[in-house]
């Protein structure tokens, strides 16, 4: 270093002449000019900050700062204020509606089966579907709603609980379901479950023992078990109360798709029968989103593939 | 060794000597050096499994005690408090010894604050993993132990501020003004920060007595002040001693010692609320700790500058001295991680940065960088000194200094990538102004930088595990030579 | 040389420099958290926000322990796509009975400031016991535990004591029985009586099914459901002046 024979040079008349543990000293050097210009400069830009924004308190309240924020309330007022970052985000919000109300307004006043012919509503309306399903609905029926066999249906097929025609779903989305099956454990012998299981599984052509399949059958048909009255005579489910369809091979609750053999596939839906099924609940949206944003979901979701 | 030591005629030292006590307890700076080793192999080890849990979650095993959440305290409490803690317990004690020639006023009650301090670590790691924590971020310690540590603290801050007064030597020297303001302002943050009104005298639970927005910003000027006056002002005490003796060269600038350490002081307590910007805490308070951030810049940089500037006399010896190469590391991470704390601590850039990786990319910026490099190398330099012999390997000194350096950088650049990913992701708008990615999506893009974390800190950690090596053979080296001396028969009672 | 002059002063004498350094350090804390008991608006001034019924507070005693506030965050910041994703911006009032405050620093998972209602029981009891058979990407761990440990509501009143020693409008009495009436409704005012505390925590466990066994054990888990359930819908924004809480800032 360049300055060194010089320091060294002067080491004596430099350092402060203190002495601690045998050889620890100081030098006297004068502060670094770039350290102490440096140094000022952070106070101006500090004491810049202090007038601008929000900053000391006094007593019970606190300086506002010169600088301020104008932004338009949700009544349409246009209120000033100083700067502050919930002004601020008041101010941003403003500026992405300006953007996406005519989207919105648009949203509203076209009914759901005129979207599809306005391509760049039609754009708007899956992009921001695709945005609120992926963050508030992906969580249980999973990103691409396929669902999840046990759990959370799929939403992307043609087969629904609770129909699929946009009214149907839209109150799905705002009102949330619960759907209900007794459990019949406790109401019919084994035997029976096993017949009624037999009997379910030939529905959807799982191979099946063929007496069983018989006693199954009319114990679906009987007030014994009373099978029909929400699945229907024909078996093919009844939306009002979102019981399913049993005849096409699409399982929710049972977990027929994870078992390779008959017997494996009968037993998963003994199980359903045996216990019932009451955790199917899909919670209401009607206060957590906004009228259009659930009108986005359900065209959205009536677009991925089942919509009827 | 020190001249003005062996000619100093202080009748309480050649007492002593007479006696058979030794002129300086260095009994206590040697055990402290030794837990300072155990608990960086103990801290840096869960630090690399809690970094593994979130690379690969299955290694949470379903085992509540080393769940994630309550092994990640386990983590920095055992480097914060048993790594860190016992570090600067050592050097201090070490420090004000020798910088004041007296020996610590009492030897039981040194003892005690071994005994205490690492009584709190281990009690503290063992009741996280337990389930019993304040939650208070470094100071999840619940109130039986927070009260343990108060009383050690007061023990320490007498055994200290008595030796210093005991000095034989009018000035106080600049090293022993940081750990002395370490010392007083973890007393005071470390009280109120832990007010709070247990359960009962036989629960370990306690409800903190402010709530929301008040406790918010109580515990964060604890927070910022754990890293300015624990992390910071006491490593700095640390660096102020061991670099000029390391150099051999005084200290660049006295006046910029004052200048800076006061500053520093002053102007530390001011900027915790730079950890709660956009909260809900007010926007004034916000903003006297973001301007106060970018005061602190300079006066860190102080630091940076009187320790940097002492060693470069002596770059010839950079080359060829790990141990100057650990404190060269040291103090430029120091100053690094000075500078990007400021500008984190501007509200548009705190925007992005806060909630991500990016906090912790700093934090290990300071904390593998500056407070773990700084003790290597005082370290290096201490322990020859306290077992009277030289260091075992220069070689495998070399060798820790590479894998440490190797190691921080993976670990921060991929806080960093991975941070900056996580801020622009959750803000990322498609072309109609929608959230363009879920959350998860942002868990899954970060997922390469978990790994690379982890990478970096199992090089790191080798790096210890190769230090530890050393240290003990050092020791052995040490003992057997003493042994060696006695069986010659010489003067090694007189071994000044 | 004039600094160091005055400097050997405070240098040569460690009483003065104790106090100095005390006093430096000191008047930060002064200005910057006295205050914010004093100034209006640092707790906004909204109705809804009220203290935790005893299931809900060991939920969130369970939420601490286990260290969940290391990942999840509770304080929604007033930026645009913070909105979209977690809704309206926390206020300061939301946490007013927090004692500590959970507003975490970091969001390995997502925030959970509104997490209340946005999901069902059921997901929820899945979820903490094997987080990736529902979200398949997820790096938080299972809490199976939760579901088999019967919850420790022994000491509840004597937690529910200590809270109100700090000022949560617990009631021990008749008269801040009838306070908590006037303030929180009937039904609220119920769950603050301290003497029932245990009762009640039966009742809202049995009366919601948070962990899928009705009438069965009450569990951690209840208890964190119960919590997580409470999270975040207790204002009503539509009967709030938002341009008084930009005003309060
Ligand atoms: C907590 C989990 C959960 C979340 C979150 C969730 N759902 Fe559901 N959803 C369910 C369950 C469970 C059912 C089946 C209800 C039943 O079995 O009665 C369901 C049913 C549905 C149905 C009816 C399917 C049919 O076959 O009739 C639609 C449509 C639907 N959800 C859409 C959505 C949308 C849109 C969102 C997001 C705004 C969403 N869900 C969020 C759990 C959830
Ligand atoms: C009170 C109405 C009701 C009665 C009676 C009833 N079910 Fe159901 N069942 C439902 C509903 C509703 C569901 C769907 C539950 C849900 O989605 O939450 C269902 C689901 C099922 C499933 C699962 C389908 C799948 O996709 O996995 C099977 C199998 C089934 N029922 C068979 C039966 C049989 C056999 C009987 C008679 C013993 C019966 N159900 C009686 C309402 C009923
Ligand atoms: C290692 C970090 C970690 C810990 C500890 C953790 N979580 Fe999570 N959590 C996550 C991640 C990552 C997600 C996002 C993925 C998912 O939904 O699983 C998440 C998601 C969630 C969600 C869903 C939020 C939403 O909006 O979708 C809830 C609720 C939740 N966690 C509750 C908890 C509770 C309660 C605890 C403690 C008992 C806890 N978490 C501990 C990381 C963690
Ligand atoms: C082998 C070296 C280390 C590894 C692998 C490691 C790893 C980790 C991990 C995984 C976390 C949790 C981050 C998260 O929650 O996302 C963490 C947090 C932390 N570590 Fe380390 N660590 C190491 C060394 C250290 C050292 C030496 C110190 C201090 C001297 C330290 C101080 C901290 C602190 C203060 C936090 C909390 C950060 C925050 O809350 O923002 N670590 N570390
Ligand atoms: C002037 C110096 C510094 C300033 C102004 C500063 C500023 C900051 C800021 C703004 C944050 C992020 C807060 C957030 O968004 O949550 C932060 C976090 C942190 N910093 Fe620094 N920093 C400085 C130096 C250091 C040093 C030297 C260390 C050393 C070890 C350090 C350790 C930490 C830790 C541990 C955290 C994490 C706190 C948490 O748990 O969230 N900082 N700092
Ligand atoms: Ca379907
Ligand atoms: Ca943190
Ligand atoms: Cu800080």
């Amino acid at each position: 270093m360049s300055q060194n024979p010089s320091q060294q040079g002067q080491q004596a008349v430099q350092t402060t002449g203190h002495v601690w543990d045998g050889d620890l000293q100081e030098f006297n050097n004068p502060l670094p000019t770039w350290w102490v210009y440096t140094f000022f400069a952070t106070i101006v830009f500090s004491i810049g900050y202090w007038l601008i924004y929000p900053a000391w308190p006094i007593g019970n309240t606190y300086t506002r700062g010169f600088d301020t924020i104008t932004y338009v309330d949700k009544a349409g007022q246009k209120v000033t204020s100083h700067w502050n970052t919930r002004a601020l985000l008041m101010e941003d919000m403003n500026k992405a509606a300006a953007f996406q109300k005519p989207f919105f307004d648009k949203v509203l006043a076209t009914p759901y089966e005129q979207i599809a012919k306005d391509p760049e509503l039609e754009n708007f309306v899956m992009a921001t579907g695709h945005s609120l399903f992926e963050n508030n609905c992906a969580s249980c029926h999973q990103t691409g709603a396929q669902g999840l066999v046990g759990h959370y249906p799929n939403l992307t097929d043609d087969d629904w609980l609770y129909g699929g025609r946009y009214a149907q779903i839209n109150y799905t989305i705002t009102d949330g379901r619960h759907g209900y099956m007794p459990t019949f454990g406790e109401v019919l012998e084994p035997a029976q479950i096993d017949d009624l299981a037999n009997y379910v599984a030939s529905l959807s052509g799982i191979h099946a023992d063929p007496a069983k399949v018989a006693a199954g059958r009319q114990l679906f048909h009987s007030d014994t078990a009373g099978c029909f009255y929400c699945h229907g005579e024909q078996a093919t489910g009844r939306h009002v109360i979102g019981a399913p369809n049993l005849t096409d091979q699409i399982w929710l609750w049972a977990d027929v798709p994870a078992h390779h053999t008959a017997q494996g596939k009968i037993e998963a839906i003994r199980k359903v029968i045996y216990n019932g099924v009451n955790k199917g609940v899909m919670p209401a949206w009607g206060d957590r989103l906004s009228p259009v944003d659930i009108k986005v979901l359900t065209f959205y979701v009536h677009n991925l593939g089942g919509g009827q | 060794m020190s001249s003005v030591a062996a000619a100093s005629p202080y009748a309480l030292g050649a007492d002593r000597a007479a006696a058979g006590v030794e002129e300086y307890n260095f009994d206590i700076v040697k055990k402290f050096t030794i837990m300072t080793l155990v608990w960086a192999v103990v801290g840096m080890s869960v630090g690399v499994y809690i970094a593994s849990e979130l690379a690969w979650p299955f290694l949470n095993f379903d085992i509540p005690y080393i769940e994630f959440g309550r092994f990640r305290p386990v983590h920095t409490t055992s480097v914060i408090l048993g790594f860190g803690g016992s570090a600067l317990f050592a050097t201090s004690y070490y420090i004000v010894q020798r910088t004041c020639q007296a020996r610590l006023i009492s030897d039981f009650a040194a003892s005690f604050t071994f005994w205490g301090w690492q009584a709190c670590v281990v009690l503290a790691d063992a009741s996280y993993m337990m389930g019993h924590t304040t939650s208070r971020e470094y100071a999840e310690m619940e109130w039986p132990l927070a009260l343990l540590i108060l009383v050690v603290w007061v023990v320490y801050m007498n055994l200290f501020i008595g030796t210093i007064m005991r000095r034989k030597q009018p000035h106080i020297y600049v090293a022993n003004w940081f750990y002395l303001a370490f010392i007083l302002a973890v007393a005071i943050l470390h009280v109120f920060n832990h007010l709070a009104i247990p359960v009962s005298m036989f629960s370990m639970k306690s409800y903190s007595l402010f709530s929301g927005v008040q406790d918010a910003m109580t515990q964060w000027w604890y927070g910022h002040n754990m890293v300015g006056f624990y992390l910071t002002a006491a490593f700095l005490g640390m660096m102020y001693y061991f670099v000029p003796k390391q150099a051999g060269r005084p200290i660049y600038s006295y006046r910029l010692s004052i200048v800076h350490f006061w500053a520093l002081s002053f102007m530390y307590m001011w900027v915790g609320a730079h950890h709660l910007h956009w909260t809900a805490l007010p926007d004034w308070t916000s903003t006297l700790a973001a301007t106060f951030s970018i005061l602190l810049l300079m006066p860190s940089w102080g630091g940076m500058i009187n320790g940097i500037m002492t060693l470069s006399g002596a770059w010839d010896k950079l080359r060829t001295d790990p141990v100057m190469r650990f404190m060269i590391v040291a103090l430029s991470f120091y100053g690094m991680s000075t500078f990007e704390g400021p500008m984190m601590a501007l509200k548009e850039v705190n925007a992005l940065s806060h909630y991500t990786n990016w906090t912790v990319g700093h934090v290990h910026s300071g904390a593998l960088g500056w407070v773990a490099m700084i003790t290597f190398g005082s370290l290096y330099h201490l322990i020859p000194k306290l077992w009277n012999t030289r260091l075992y390997s220069v070689r495998l000194a070399a060798i820790h200094f590479w894998l440490a350096t190797i190691g921080i950088l993976l670990y921060i650049v991929a806080m960093w990538i991975s941070g900056i990913t996580q801020g622009l992701m959750w803000r990322a708008y498609d072309q109609f102004g929608n959230l363009q990615y879920s959350f998860i999506e942002s868990v899954a893009a970060i997922h390469p930088f978990y790994v690379m974390r982890m990478i970096g800190g199992v090089f790191f950690l080798s790096g210890v595990l190769v230090m530890v090596f050393n240290v003990t053979m050092t020791i052995l080296q040490g003992k057997r030579e003493e042994r060696q001396a006695l069986a010659a028969g010489g003067l090694a009672g007189a071994n000044v | 040389m004039k600094l160091g002059f005055k400097h050997e002063w405070i240098e040569t004498n460690i009483g003065l420099m104790v106090v100095i350094t005390m006093l430096a350090i000191s008047v930060a804390g002064m200005v910057e958290i006295i205050p914010l008991f004093f100034i209006k608006g640092t707790v906004e001034n909204v109705a809804g926000p009220r203290p935790y019924t005893p299931l809900e507070l060991r939920g969130r005693d369970i939420y601490q322990d286990n260290g969940c506030f290391y990942c999840h965050s509770q304080m929604i910041r007033p930026f645009r796509d913070e909105e979209l994703r977690y809704g309206h911006y926390s206020l300061a009032a939301e946490s007013q009975y927090d004692h500590p405050f959970l507003w975490g620093s970091e969001r390995t998972g997502p925030d959970l400031a509104r997490i209340g209602g946005k999901y069902s029981n059921a997901w929820h009891v899945q979820h903490l016991i094997d987080p990736r058979s529902v979200v398949s990407q997820s790096i938080m761990p299972g809490f199976p535990w939760l579901a088999t440990t019967p919850l420790n509501m022994s000491d509840i009143e004597a937690r529910m004591k200590a809270l109100r020693d700090v000022g949560v409008p617990y009631a021990l009495t008749k008269q801040e029985y009838e306070a908590d009436v006037k303030k929180f409704g009937p039904e609220l005012a119920k769950q603050y009586y301290i003497p029932n505390a245990q009762q009640n925590i039966i009742e809202q466990a049995n009366a919601n099914d948070y962990d899928g066994r009705k009438n069965g054990p009450i569990t951690e888990m209840d208890a964190v459901i119960a919590y997580l359930q409470s999270l975040g819908n207790q204002v009503d924004w539509s009967k709030v002046n938002e341009n008084q809480l930009v005003k309060d800032r």
